[in-house]
């Protein structure tokens, strides 16, 4: 199988303290890669580094073989990469059904298009299945600012699904979901990943959820790449129980 | 729409139209000033209110309009075209304002948003050969459109009612296009808008140049207005002045430029009973709004309505679980 992402020596340091240490994996089409590690072990700067919030010190990013290293995160969006926060990230004052719209509009014709074109901009069938798809169709007409932590979570991957994106990173998904709605969520991540054929790396502590949703996964301590594997082999793996419980 | 905001719309149309009848031509006056202004406070509440860019630039738009007309008017340029004018070089002008925007934000674009006002006022105070300095440009004509003269009080005041409500409708749509959704993503979060594939830079300087556009709009009908413009009128003091409307009425609510407006207009005009102490009592009234209500009259009725629906309890049907609170 090709790799979709291909992340090789990729090094970020700020002000002297490096994040990201030189590392290199390769994401493969349809796979779900989980990237484990310790608080502070440069998870959440190597998404943003690939995603283009962040300019990587060294290294190389490339998308379908593309270099995308510096492109910005709304260019990327478009060509299909799309990503969910650590923290929550919906807009609070829309509703369910534009925060979705929005997440879908910008990606066909021009600015003109959509400044003349429909109010939905040809996008509301989209979220009504989106907004069913994530089983929240009755709060679709509700302000995001109106739903319980779990329900945004839910609005807040719905989002990055929109466009219908090749490659997704979330970050963090399950942080702060209580176990039922967790349940739910990976049931959806699960049905969205063998219905669209999509490829997702999921940053993750919560290990039951990265044991059961993930294909393989990657262990990252000191902004490295300390070990990979399938999830069975990574939990036995003495340098990642070193790297969890400290010397 | 609830039914009430449509009834208070429909009540408010109906006083716009028929309140002028019974006032003496100085109140006209003062209901022609408030549509002018309302002009320049919708820009504003488009830039602050939906994109989330403060700007003290908005006064000096309005100076630039009003300048441009009471110029190319005496040139022979008709007036229709001399407005059309204003608005696009109040566009162009606030796209190069813009782009200080896309590298900083909030209290420091307040800070370069004020250096460009009174970079504007310098222009027109200094450069005498083009603006004839302190003195000022006299005797604007008022426009005759399509052989309609609005040389008359209540004629010139239906030509600003007029302007006005089809740039709000026009305002109005464009918010309902995704350009509006953009703008809001834009206000309420741009990190994860530009994640969405949102081109925050581009919307931010469409932001800033049509917010700029209205101000020349309005400064386009400040000028046969009050028929002479100096520099003063357009200082920092009427930048201030719109934000103030904007905050006051609203900000981010669509009506809330037309309510900031009338308050701003006529609200001095009453404290004059209090004579010697007029700004002093309009100080205070505005400090006492601000301080019950951050989110503007509109915001405030908002509030008061949602908490007198008392929906029945919105728990909406949790997904098989508890709700969790963050």
């Amino acid at each position: 199988m090709s790799a979709v992402l291909e992340v090789s020596g990729l090094c970020k340091s700020f002000q002297g303290i490096t994040a990201v240490d030189g590392v290199s994996f390769e994401v493969r089409a349809g796979e779900i890669l989980g990237i484990i590690g310790p608080n502070g072990s440069g998870k959440s700067t190597l998404f943003n580094c690939v995603l283009g919030q962040l300019r990587p010190t060294a290294g190389d990013v490339r998308i379908d073989g593309r270099r995308t290293t510096g492109m910005r995160p709304c260019d990327l969006n478009r060509l299909g990469v799309s990503r969910t926060f650590q923290m929550l990230q919906v807009f609070p004052q829309l509703s369910v059904r534009d925060n979705l719209i929005l997440a879908g509009q910008e990606h066909e014709g021009s600015m003109l298009s959509r400044l003349f074109g429909r109010a939905d901009a040809g996008l509301g069938e989209d979220a009504d299945r989106m907004i069913e798809f994530f089983r929240l169709s009755h709060l679709a007409a509700e302000r995001a600012a109106g739903l319980s932590y779990g329900q945004q979570k839910l609005l807040d991957v719905a989002m990055a699904f929109m466009a219908g994106p090749r490659l997704v990173l979330l970050d963090e998904p399950a942080g702060g979901v209580n176990p039922t709605m967790l349940g739910q969520l990976r049931e959806r991540l699960e049905a969205y990943h063998a219905e669209r054929d999509a490829t997702f790396v999921v940053i993750e502590h919560q290990m039951e959820f990265v044991m059961a949703l993930c294909t393989r996964v990657l262990v990252l301590a000191e902004g490295r790449i300390i070990a990979e594997g399938a999830p069975e082999e990574i939990r036995r793996n003495p340098a990642v129980i070193e790297a969890y419980l400290g010397h | 729409m609830s039914r009430f905001g449509a009834a208070a719309l429909a009540a408010a149309a109906l006083a716009a139209v028929t309140v002028p009848f019974l006032l003496k031509s100085y109140g006209i006056y003062l209901l022609s000033m408030w549509a002018v202004l309302a002009v320049a406070a919708i820009g504003l509440n488009l830039t602050l209110g939906y994109a989330g860019q403060i700007s003290l630039a908005q006064g000096a738009f309005v100076g630039i309009g009003a300048y441009c007309v009471a110029l190319l008017v005496p040139l022979g340029v008709p007036y229709p075209a001399a407005l059309v004018c204003s608005a696009l070089l109040c566009f162009g002008i606030g796209w190069i304002l813009g782009y200080p925007a896309l590298r900083v934000q909030h209290h420091y674009l307040a800070f370069v948003t004020l250096a460009f006002t009174t970079l504007v006022f310098l222009v027109m105070r200094n450069e005498e050969w083009l603006t004839n300095g302190i003195y000022g440009i006299n005797a604007i004509p008022r426009p005759v459109l399509f052989g309609w003269s609005t040389g008359k009080p209540l004629q010139f005041y239906f030509f600003s009612l007029g302007s006005l409500a089809t740039i709000a409708a026009a305002v109005g749509w464009m918010l309902r296009s995704p350009w509006g959704r953009a703008f809001v993503a834009l206000r309420e979060n741009p990190i994860r808008a530009l994640s969405l594939g949102v081109d925050t830079r581009r919307y931010t300087l469409i932001a800033f140049a049509l917010g700029a556009g209205l101000g020349g709009l309005s400064g386009a009908l400040y000028a046969p207005l009050v028929q002479f413009i100096e520099p003063n009128s357009f200082a920092l003091g009427l930048s201030l002045n719109l934000l103030l409307m904007v905050i006051v009425g609203g900000s981010g609510y669509f009506f809330g430029p037309f309510v900031g407006a009338l308050i701003a207009v006529l609200l001095p005009e009453w404290t004059r009973i209090t004579e010697g102490y007029y700004l002093i009592a309009y100080a205070v009234i505005v400090m006492v709004l601000m301080a019950v209500c951050p989110t503007g009259v509109l915001g405030l009725i908002e509030r008061a309505s949602r908490a007198m629906r008392r929906r029945p309890v919105q728990t909406p049907v949790p997904l098989g679980g508890e709700r969790t609170e963050p």
